[in-house]
């Protein structure tokens, strides 16, 4: 039983990751119909923050701040450099946009940093553990299912309590009626990018105490996933892309932990085939939107 | 008749001379990106800077310049296929692969027609070699590194290990299985084993099943490389877990070292040390003085024993002839390197050559802990 409960909170540190990441893709995704395959180097960008941070001799918590904030200054460099000129593009033209802004920044990475990991050194004490009942805890999963939830908590607030918030929902289900309305489309659009680098930025913190390195492929394979969370969430739907990257996060720990060694290497493929039998049963996902796109 | 005789004599030499002071076409493929760039990049730096100090000598054997064909694979195999082909058709004579198993496997398919020369710059998979008579190995294979670590792990008197697994690639499958072979012949037990994904995002679930494991490991051993190492020791470290951990030579790179309090104790396999006074210390001096860069892995100086083990053998051959020289490299007994010397003969082609055990230390650095040539007696076989 105790193994079980270790292994869940092991399956809701890793599905928060996720969901924050399958969260600013979904934002994105609902208001300008652009699924941004460049979000993974968003942060990825924000990882570099934090170890140029600390190579400049900043403290650690200083340097996470930067690495936020790196990843927010990325989102919205994008968005203006890139994606504004494609606003009302087919959803094709901008994917490959996309794909392309990627590439660049990956090459960038490569040659302007390293294509080699770089270590990030955290304080010893941040790789502690501690004991409830029976159970080991590790600090650093607990950090981030608490970071995890008061980002998702702070962002509903966000998004039901504030004018912006609600034009951002609005924007979601009709963005054409919205600007008619009078509602600023660049301030709206420029804001859910922001919200998506600082969901990206927070994630790669998360990412990068827990892995202790940072590459150019970094937010590549959790990005991957992520998108995988918001097609099994239902496209563009915000609450959906939480409940994805949940699912996704905890099929994957659960699988790892008790699919016999045999069956080991076939775990990805188990998983995409359980989201596979989902998206049979509800082909718009999880939880779609109104108007939402089939997944 | 006199005349003739000298004229056919000077014609045969300066024939001869012509020859033998062509251009030795060397293609190297060397990752600058993904996740072989941490071995390929250094051991291509180590391999020119020697390739360029014989040529400064008049080449291999201050007889045979040698000009290098070098190309990007971008750790992609299905690139590296490509550019083995584009590098043959400019002529390459002899291939230097990237340093994995499985892009050497593919370059050697490639050079397998004409019998070109394919030598891994640090792969150590002893199957690659099963290829084909003229693929070699150069840095140590898993199965001597796994040998001598499980003998050091042994002489620290650990009793039980849990093996970390990849069956993804040769080198993440083969090593902590050849350890665990080797570890029971020595009287230790595998007490369990865990499989993980290249590129893995977590670790956690692997953790708590060792967490939780009983018998518990005193020791754990993994042949994970960047960056699914890192995200493993953090992991390892995160959940209050202190067992002992060992590895491959996979570990020996800056950015494994660089991780600060959790790698603290981690012992690995590795083909070299840089002792005072020895050839390797001297090639650390001098390929800082020229590069300003100070090797900080054994990959570098490997490389550079690459081109002594190819100037050997073309030595051996007498000839630059691609099959001949394959012939002689694999009939090399104790040539001479710098990181150690090498036995090709009556081995499969992956070289006899010294492991070294180092362990990371708090503050970064390698301190040595053993050296010994891997006991045939316990050798794994592949």
């Amino acid at each position: 039983m105790d193994v079980l409960l270790q292994q869940l909170i092991n399956a809701l540190s890793l599905g928060g990751i996720y969901a924050m990441l399958a969260l600013g893709l979904a934002i994105v995704f609902s208001i300008v119909r652009l699924i941004n395959f460049a979000h993974g180097e968003i942060m990825t960008f924000g990882g570099y923050g934090i170890f140029l941070s600390m190579a400049f001799g900043l403290p650690p918590l200083a340097a996470l701040t930067v690495g936020i904030g790196a990843a927010l200054v990325m989102a919205l460099s994008m968005e203006r450099v890139a994606f504004r000129a494609m606003r009302g593009a087919d959803v094709v033209s901008l994917l490959i946009t996309s794909f392309a802004v990627s590439e660049i920044l990956k090459v960038l990475f490569q040659n302007g940093i390293s294509a080699r990991p770089v270590p990030i050194s955290f304080p010893s004490s941040w790789s502690g553990a501690y004991q409830i009942g029976g159970m080991t805890i590790g600090v650093a999963p607990t950090v981030s299912i608490l970071v995890t939830l008061i980002s998702l908590a702070t962002l509903t607030l966000v998004l039901r309590r504030t004018a912006t918030g609600m034009a951002m929902r609005a924007a979601a289900e009709d963005f054409e009626m919205l600007r008619m309305l009078g509602v600023k489309a660049d301030r709206v659009v420029a804001v859910s990018f922001a919200i998506s680098g600082l969901l990206a930025g927070v994630a790669a913190v998360i990412w990068t105490a827990q892995r202790g390195s940072v590459d150019p492929l970094m937010g590549f394979f959790p990005v991957l996933k992520a998108f995988i969370a918001t097609v099994l969430g239902g496209l563009g739907s915000l609450g959906g892309a939480v409940q994805g990257g949940f699912v996704v996060g905890a099929l994957e720990v659960l699988t790892q932990a008790f699919l016999p060694d045999s069956l080991a290497p076939y775990r990805d493929a188990i998983v995409l085939s359980a989201v596979i039998a989902v998206l049979l049963v509800r082909p718009d996902g999880l939880s779609p939107t109104k108007t939402g796109a089939r997944s | 008749m006199k005349t003739k005789t000298i004229l056919m004599a000077t014609t045969i030499a300066a024939i001869g001379g012509t020859a033998f002071a062509e251009d030795y076409v060397i293609g190297v493929m060397s990752a600058q990106s993904g996740y072989l760039a941490p071995y390929d990049g250094p051991a291509y730096a180590g391999f020119k800077f020697c390739i360029d100090e014989m040529n400064a000598a008049g080449g291999l054997n201050g007889t045979t310049p040698v000009k290098l064909i070098v190309k990007d694979t971008r750790s992609d195999i299905a690139l590296g296929v490509q550019v083995v082909q584009e590098m043959l058709d400019d002529g390459a004579q002899f291939i230097v692969s990237s340093a994995d198993a499985d892009p050497t496997i593919a370059a050697a398919q490639i050079t397998a027609a004409d019998m070109i020369p394919t030598m891994t710059f640090a792969g150590t998979a002893p199957v690659l070699t099963q290829v084909g008579p003229h693929v070699f190995g150069s840095y140590p294979a898993d199965n001597q590194q796994a040998t001598v670590l499980a003998g050091y792990a042994r002489d620290q008197g650990f009793e039980r290990v849990w093996l970390v697994k990849s069956p993804d690639s040769a080198y993440t499958l083969g090593g902590p299985e050849y350890f665990g072979e080797a570890f029971s012949a020595l009287g230790g037990t595998v007490v369990g084993e865990s499989n993980f994904s290249l590129n893995q995002p977590d670790f956690s679930a692997i953790v708590t099943t060792i967490q939780n494991a009983d018998p518990a490991p005193d020791v754990i051993v993994t042949w994970a490389w960047e960056p699914d190492f890192p995200a493993f020791i953090r992991a390892l470290r995160g959940a209050g877990l202190d067992t002992q951990v060992m590895g491959g030579d996979a570990l020996d790179t800056p950015t494994v070292r660089g991780l600060g309090d959790v790698v603290a104790g981690v012992a690995h396999s590795s083909g070299g040390f840089p002792d005072e006074g020895s050839a390797y210390a001297d090639f650390v001096d001098r390929f800082t003085a020229a590069t300003g860069t100070a090797p900080d892995n054994n990959y570098y100086v490997n490389g550079c024993d690459i081109a002594h083990m190819i100037e050997q053998a073309v030595a051996a051959a007498g000839t630059t002839d691609p099959a001949a020289v394959s012939e002689a490299m694999a009939g090399i007994e104790n040539g001479q390197g710098i990181m150690s010397n090498f036995t090709f003969a009556e081995t499969d082609r992956m070289p006899l050559r010294d492991v070294v055990v180092v362990t990371i230390t708090a503050d970064g650095q390698k301190r040595f802990a053993k050296r010994e040539t891997a006991d045939p007696a316990i050798l794994p076989q592949p």
